[in-house]
């Protein structure tokens, strides 16, 4: 590591300092209500003893099962459409500006006809998080196979290559990256959107937890669960991050 | 002979290109395809859906000048959401800018301070949203306050990647003309943002609205969020899909209004992809 | 030869550059000891195989690198790495037109970057369009004009500043033949015209030979100058002056030069510790 980046390095964890720093003094000196930011050893504390509670590890599997159901549907779906939509030009250019321009809309407006046709259960939060992360996932495809270089496709043809080896060989390869990015941009969308769905109006699960904390008044243990949230967040953008990374690389 | 052959082929031949020129017409055929959607959704929800649940378009659009533009209540639960979204989105605008242009000004501020900035927007906000409104309470607030930490993020982060990607041969041919560094910033670095700039403020908006829509959803004791669950909970489908499209419609407008501005504001036609790689579109 | 083509614009003295620092493995050293005059109103071309360390000498020139040791004059004025704008001119291998300013606003950024009072910008930018046969498209955005068209404005843009020296690092490098040809006899024409001094990097031998006065010929890395060749035809040039037998003997000569400095660099890439 040279001076430059150790010193860039000590700014990031300056800054975290501070930021520890800062939520230590306001807690202490009580400028800031405990009901908005409690204590950081009660938050901890809060912390340690939620996660031996049965209650919090069925919550978290109750998100995990509907995150995981939700995507595998938008990956199925978003993938076969945009695989089908990329083979046409002409159904590249009528279909694609649909669902861009549907993607810049917030999807969340929809969420109570969600409730209305599943209900408050997880069945409405698996439909939402699907439809949330169907956009990005189907976008990233159509532009993985669509841009596809022709040249590249008429070298592999020139070689004598039948249909499924330029698929597995030329096609496959070069869309891999474009199409990584969409099921990472996926994921995290579900994930937000199965929390936020939560959240909003449901029974169990992450969020609901943290909403029912923040009715109850409970700070310590609202924190528990945000910071769980956030370190979660942060592990498995890491973990995508190295993923994609590594395929690229290949 | 030939005069007759050649009359009768004309009309045959004329006639084919009109309808293969729509057909082969990315514009109709989408004008088309939600045409198609809509009559599919209309001859359902007439003939089998319940009632329930679903109403045909014809009759949501009834119901938005029957229960949802007549109702002054939910109007003026309209303007306040599109006044939040003004004000959370005026917001992001500047201080992501300010924000922006300090991060990305020398390259030691983007190397410590970049990578807080994408940790932060890496995480799902809506975690923090019941907290968002036990401070900010369940007025209109709230709802900025989660709206603005929504958008401020990719707008900061265009703004730094805009600065950040600026060409070292412009950055050359500038200095050989005897550029100062005022000038090489005015000149060189702050346009060569600008359609990174747009991007950055076209995601912003999508985000800006995404936030105050969730946090209107989430307190659903007044304003937009009470019409929704009062409308889904007495199964009445036919006003809250009116509703819902009429945000749909806001939201819309709001994102053409960033569309606009960037088509006249961009100068030289440097316009950014709109999808992460090249765009396919006409 | 007149008295004022006798003084000297460009004094080159025992250039050195190191690129990294010379304990490092992975440091090149890009020019060895380099020493050149250039006089007043002189044309010289480097020609070199690539990677020589031409474009590296033309730099050092500009004042765009601080070279490791030695110096480099112009009129009179110790360069030491920082741009002379009011007395040279550079012209990029690629435009360096700014894609968001129109042409007509890029020769005002860079009338303005060189301090020139904003009323002649209109005048001297539209003289140096009209030169190169582009006033027609002052309003347009560089990317609505094909590479070629950019090319010529941004030569004109380097000849509008109305500096005494050009140089120009392969300006012609991204343009088809024709095209190359054209703006060569456009250049040699300007030449004859302004009397400024210019020196051009590149690796064209008929382009080289063509418009040069001298053509300083580099070995391969780390460069030196070789041979200096002279061309002892008065500019401006017609293209008939390709068909004569002097310019297929000059164009031969640099060649033969040049052949085995480009195996010596093809050696180096096959294995970097050869030399």
């Amino acid at each position: 590591m040279d001076r430059s980046s150790l010193s860039s390095r000590s700014v990031q964890w300056a800054f975290l300092a501070l930021a520890a720093g800062a939520w230590y003094l306001a807690t202490a000196t009580g400028s800031v209500s405990r009901l908005f930011l409690p204590p950081p050893r009660e938050v901890f504390t809060a912390l340690v003893a939620l996660v031996q509670t049965n209650a919090f590890w069925s919550a978290v599997l109750v998100t995990a099962s509907t995150v995981a159901k939700a995507y595998v549907l938008a990956l199925i779906i978003g993938i076969l459409a945009g695989y089908l939509v990329s083979r046409s030009k002409l159904a590249v250019a009528t279909i694609e500006p649909v669902i861009s321009g549907l993607f810049t809309i917030p999807i969340t407006l929809f969420f109570p006809m969600f409730i209305l046709f599943f209900g408050v259960g997880t069945g409405s939060k698996v439909a939402y998080g699907a439809t949330y992360a169907f956009f990005p996932i189907a976008l990233n495809t159509i532009a993985a196979f669509a841009n596809m270089e022709q040249r590249y496709l008429l070298a592999a043809q020139s070689m004598g290559g039948n249909r499924w080896q330029i698929f597995r060989y030329v096609l496959m390869p070069g869309a891999l990256p474009v199409l990584f990015t969409g099921l990472r941009i996926g994921f995290f969308i579900c994930l937000a959107s199965v929390l936020g769905g939560e959240t909003i109006s449901s029974v169990a699960g992450v969020g609901r937890n943290i909403a029912l904390t923040a009715e109850l008044m409970e700070p310590g243990r609202m924190f528990a669960w945000i910071s769980f949230v956030v370190c979660m967040s942060v592990v498995l953008n890491l973990l995508a991050f190295s993923f994609e990374n590594r395929i690229r690389a290949r | 002979m030939a005069s007759l052959s050649s009359a009768t082929s004309t009309p045959a031949a004329s006639s084919t290109p009109i309808w293969s020129r729509f057909a082969r017409s990315p514009f109709w055929l989408r004008i088309a395809l939600i045409a198609a959607i809509l009559l599919l959704l209309e001859y359902y929800g007439r003939f089998h859906a319940d009632p329930a649940f679903m109403r045909p378009p014809s009759a949501v659009v009834e119901a938005f000048f029957t229960s949802v533009i007549s109702e002054p209540k939910i109007v003026s639960a309209l303007w306040l959401c599109i006044t939040e979204i003004s004000i959370a989105y005026g917001m992001s605008v500047v201080f992501g800018v300010a924000i922006g242009l300090i991060v990305g000004a020398t390259k030691f501020s983007r190397a410590a301070l970049f990578p807080i900035i994408l940790l932060l927007f890496a995480i799902p906000q809506v975690s923090f949203m019941p907290l968002v409104i036990l401070i900010f309470g369940l007025g209109p607030a709230a709802k900025i306050a989660f709206g603005f930490s929504h958008g401020i993020f990719p707008i900061i982060v265009n703004v730094v990647a805009g600065m950040r990607d600026v060409k070292e041969l412009h950055l050359r041919g500038a200095r050989s003309m005897g550029a100062s560094k005022a000038d090489i910033i005015r000149h060189v670095i702050l346009p060569n943002m600008v359609p990174s700039l747009f991007t950055g403020l076209r995601l912003g908006m999508t985000l800006t609205l995404l936030g105050v829509i969730l946090a209107e959803l989430y307190v659903s004791t007044g304003g937009v969020g009470y019409y929704t669950r009062v409308f889904a909970e007495n199964y009445n489908p036919a006003p809250l899909f009116a509703l819902i499209t009429s945000l749909a419609v806001i939201a819309i407008f709001f994102n053409e209004i960033v569309r606009i501005a960037e088509n006249t504001l961009t100068p030289g036609k440097r316009r950014a992809p709109r999808i992460q790689s090249k765009s396919v579109q006409k | 030869m007149q008295n004022n083509q006798d003084k000297i614009a460009i004094s080159i003295r025992n250039v050195t550059q190191r690129f990294g620092d010379a304990s490092q493995p992975d440091s090149v050293l890009a020019l060895d000891n380099v020493s050149l005059d250039i006089k007043k109103g002189e044309f010289v071309c480097l020609l070199g195989p690539s990677g020589c360390g031409k474009s590296t000498l033309l730099n050092v020139v500009g004042g765009l690198f601080k070279p490791t040791s030695g110096t480099a004059t112009v009129e009179g004025r110790l360069v030491d790495g920082k741009p002379h704008p009011d007395k040279i001119a550079f012209v990029f291998q690629e435009s360096t037109l700014f894609p968001w300013y129109t042409v007509i606003e890029n020769f005002h950024i860079a009338l303005k970057f060189q301090g020139i009072p904003k009323a002649e910008w209109d005048d001297r930018a539209m003289a140096a369009l009209r030169a190169v046969g582009m006033a027609s498209f002052a309003r347009h955005y560089p990317d609505q004009l094909s590479v070629g068209m950019r090319q010529r404005v941004n030569m004109a843009r380097g000849i509008c500043v109305k500096t005494d020296i050009l140089l120009m690092d392969e300006p012609f490098a991204a343009l088809d033949e024709q095209t190359r040809m054209v703006l060569g006899e456009d250049l040699s024409q300007l030449l004859a015209e302004t009397g400024k001094t210019i020196v051009f990097v590149t690796h064209s031998l008929s382009e080289a030979v063509f418009l040069s006065d001298r053509i300083a010929v580099f070995t391969a890395r780390p460069g030196k100058i070789k041979t200096i060749i002279d061309v002892d035809t008065p500019h401006p040039r017609s293209p008939d002056f390709m068909l004569e037998p002097k310019f297929s003997e000059l164009r031969n000569e640099c060649y033969a030069l040049l052949r085995d400095e480009i195996r010596a660099t093809m050696a180096l890439q096959r294995d970097p510790q050869a030399v």
